[in-house]
């Protein structure tokens, strides 16, 4: 009798801790990539698949880009990004600062015919931070239904004479500047000796502003690809990839291959992170070929794997950034020069964002 | 032995967690073997058979969750984590673009990141000086100019879903008071509606005027005029709506010239008010969004007048139509009003004025008149970089007074505004010829028909 009430008490915490326990088992990922069809893509090319072949629950967060959050995390070791999908130069600038964990490409799968993962990979891909993922393009995408003539080289997206409307660009000074100086007459080969020097930066901005009064920003590529659905621009710059998915739906949009600026995202694991032999466990995965080929079946983009490209429908192929007709006057962003210069750049690309072109309405009174 | 079990799970909970879970069958018959030691000395001294009977109900159950989760397991290929997988997540299916319209957006899946749903608030405010030299102050030539502290603001901006608030307090040197105050809420398409102490809809928004002193229209109560009430506001495509009903002046005490919005304030034997007001304002937008854009409108309002001392009502009413033209760098400002008060004071008093105040003072205005607004701005390409604004500008207003040997009232203000980072600066060169603040400048009759000029720098720092 006397022990009745300890063994209640034993039973009951036995069926309190078995919920919990159970709980636990459960494996998650917190995995942080960009918006739109770009996410859609990964989540069923590769992330869905890996949810159901390791039994881990990944949870997809979306951002902007950028390494701010990134520090923030790491510096106060509360690392909850276990996996971040960056662009190149980030991930450069993130390893630099030592925010990312180095990543040993020897634990890559290898292609399927046996052909090493560094053997595989698209040269520049494979840092020492970072795992690359896609090939994409930053491109000029417009509605054919209204431009007429319809826009034939990048130096057009800058003539709103001609091709009237307001112009959407990423709020960023990356492809901006290097736009600016190609449709001013600067050889592509050029653009980021002469983005070097002061008057180099000076005549690029230059150019913006004669633009800017035609200028609506976005900073997220979803946002984009809205503002040339509801008929706010008549021109974007736009990640390539989204510009198919926004077809899909019905929008009478074309890409301007020309001056396509091409980019590498990357996978990188924070350092401090409670979760890095899971993240490095996904990151096998979703760079194997099998996984780049199948994301391809929902994006447009070029496969960092050379494995994966015969994997790839040749209508597909057709619509990649690097296919041959697509790419003749291709530019390839220059992920080392960006890391360098991109803070520098930034604030001074910001300031001049906020000076307004017409008088303010609202002055400060 | 149950009680020493779950003493060791209290201390070493992980591992019992990875003994319950990853190792389920064993856990599975722990349970059911606690259960079953349980079972036979709760029978032998029990209280009562229906809670032995309940508890055997929840083992049960527990068991078989158990069960399940042991099945799901043996189920679920073992994967060598350090092992790399070369094909996995084979393309069954042929590839082609057919398929990318065949995948649910990201945004779709249970695991979609929530939206954050917190109040987006801002508080801010500014502080600001003045130096000016006044040509019909002798003292101020004497000292060759003047300075002193202008004011210092607080405010609030808030959003919260749908819900709206913004508020400000002013600190000036001779008083303080509420500049505006209202809540509102957002439909979801747009139209908002503002209940409070807001800014009154007539004539160009949101200033008639680009320098520090304003123009004659905000002299008159008829610019950047704030006061109690609700307020409408609607935009469809390049139309923009507002309507309006003001129970009274911002403060709820006409007597009271400690105000921001010039209205009637009752002094001596002027003792009218304005109530019962309806405002509506229409404009159109032409070419919005392609740098050049021209916004036309029409505005009117009419109210009552109450006078204090014969209890009766008289009406008041004005009207305006107005071009904002932003084509590029230039802006053009054009307005022409009228407005007419029409009291019922009291036998003797001039109903050819009424009083109107604000900023501690108060003057006389004449009852019926036309304004013109006249501005002029372009705003520079700044070819430096400390500097982030520079917009110089020609105010011109004129008030054309009804009333026969009135002189009438003109303001010209030519200046600059600087911005650099938070610090904004007007230099002004003002000139006023019968103006209010300028000598014996007057509204009404009377008063110089001189031209005084105040040259103004103000300085002030936004947060």
């Amino acid at each position: 009798m006397g022990h009745e009430p300890l063994r209640r008490l034993a039973a009951w915490l036995l069926l309190a801790l078995a919920p919990t326990a159970l709980a636990e088992s459960q494996r998650s990922l917190n995995l942080v990539t960009w918006d739109g069809a770009y996410v859609k893509s990964q989540v069923l090319g590769f992330i869905r698949p890996y949810e159901q072949a390791r039994g881990v629950d990944v949870a997809v967060l979306q951002y902007d880009g950028g390494i701010d959050e990134i520090r923030n995390q790491v510096r106060a070791w509360n690392v909850k990004w276990d996996v971040v999908d960056l662009e190149l130069f980030d991930a450069i600038r993130a390893c630099e600062e030592g925010l990312l964990m180095e990543i040993d490409h020897g634990m890559l799968p290898p292609a399927p015919d046996g052909t090493p993962a560094d053997e595989d990979f698209v040269p520049g891909t494979l840092t020492r931070c970072g795992v690359g993922n896609v090939v994409a393009a930053t491109v000029v995408a417009y509605d054919r239904e209204r431009l007429s003539p319809r826009p034939k080289q990048l130096e057009d997206f800058f003539d709103v004479q001609r091709f009237p409307g307001r112009r959407g660009m990423r709020r960023s000074p990356k492809v901006n500047l290097e736009w600016a100086l190609i449709a001013d007459g600067v050889p592509p080969e050029r653009v980021y000796d002469v983005l070097d020097t002061r008057a180099g930066e000076d005549r690029a901005f230059a150019v913006l502003t004669r633009l800017k009064p035609y200028i609506e920003w976005w900073r997220s590529g979803e946002e984009a690809v809205r503002m040339l659905e509801t008929g706010v621009v008549s021109m974007s710059s736009v990640y390539s990839g989204r510009v198919y998915d926004a077809v899909q739906r019905g929008g009478a949009f074309e890409i301007l291959w020309d001056h396509q600026v091409w980019f590498y995202d990357v996978w990188g694991v924070p350092r401090n992170g409670p979760n890095q032999d899971q993240a490095l466990d996904f990151i096998r995965f979703a760079t194997s070929t099998a996984s780049l080929a199948n994301q391809m079946r929902y994006i447009p983009y070029g496969p960092v794997r050379r494995s994966a490209m015969p994997l790839i429908d040749p209508e597909v192929r057709r619509l990649l950034p690097t296919a041959e007709e697509n790419s003749r006057t291709a530019v390839a962003g220059n992920a080392a020069w960006w890391a360098e210069n991109l803070e520098r750049l930034t604030r001074r690309f910001e300031r001049w964002a906020d000076r307004p072109v017409m008088v303010p309405r609202d002055l400060p009174h | 032995m149950v009680g020493a079990m779950v003493n060791r799970c209290l201390r070493l909970r992980s591992l019992c967690a990875r003994l319950l879970c990853a190792r389920a069958p064993v856990s599975a018959a722990l349970l059911a073997g606690a259960a079953a030691l349980m079972a036979t000395p709760l029978q032998a001294a029990e209280d009562t058979q229906a809670e032995i009977e309940r508890l055997k109900q929840e083992l049960a159950a527990v068991t078989e969750r158990l069960a399940r989760l042991e099945e799901q397991l043996a189920r679920s290929p073992q994967v060598d984590a350090q092992t790399p997988q070369p094909e996995a997540a084979p393309a069954e299916e042929p590839l082609s673009v057919e398929v990318l319209s065949a995948a649910a957006p990201g945004a779709e899946r249970e695991e979609a990141v929530a939206v954050e749903d917190e109040p987006d608030i801002h508080i801010g405010g500014a502080v600001r000086f003045n130096a000016f030299f006044r040509d019909f102050e002798r003292s101020s030539e004497s000292k060759r100019g003047e300075s002193g502290f202008d004011l210092f603001r607080l405010g609030i901006d808030g959003e919260y879903r749908n819900l709206l608030i913004s508020a400000e307090y002013r600190w000036y040197p001779f008083m303080d008071t509420l500049h505006h105050g209202w809540v509102g809420y957002e439909f979801d398409g747009g139209d908002q509606v503002q209940v409070g102490v807001h800014k009154v809809p007539f004539g160009i928004l949101p200033f008639a005027s680009h320098n520090y002193w304003f123009g004659v229209p905000y002299y008159l109560g008829l610019a950047d005029d704030y006061d109690l009430g609700v307020k409408y506001t609607r935009d469809d495509g390049p139309w923009n709506t507002q309507a309006a009903f003001y129970k009274s002046e911002e403060l709820g005490d006409p007597t009271s010239v400690n105000r921001y919005g010039f209205d009637l304030v009752r002094q001596g034997e002027q003792q009218n008010e304005e109530i019962n007001r309806f405002n509506l304002r229409l404009a159109r937008t032409f070419g919005a969004g392609s740098g050049c854009e021209h916004e036309v409108g029409l505005s009117g309002q009419r109210g009552q007048l109450y006078n204090a001392d014969t209890d009766d009502s008289g009406t008041t009413w004005a009207a305006a139509a107005h071009l904002d033209s932003r084509c590029g760098r230039w802006n053009v400002q054009l307005q022409a009003a009228r407005y007419d008060y029409a009291p019922k004071n009291t036998a003797g008093v001039d109903d050819s004025i009424v009083r109107m105040g604000a900023f501690a003072a108060g003057y006389d205005v004449v009852s019926d008149a036309d304004v013109l607004v006249a501005n002029l701005a372009y705003n520079f390409n700044v070819p430096w970089r400390a500097i982030d604004q520079i917009t110089c500008y020609n105010d011109y207003s004129r008030l054309f007074k009804d009333t026969a040997g009135f002189e009438d009232s003109q303001l010209n203000t030519t200046g600059c505004a600087i911005g650099v980072g938070s610090l904004f600066t007007y230099l002004d060169v003002i000139q006023a010829s019968n103006m209010p603040f300028f000598e014996d400048g007057s509204l009404a009759g009377g008063g110089d028909d001189e031209w005084h000029t105040r040259v103004n720098l103000n300085i002030g720092y936004y947060w």
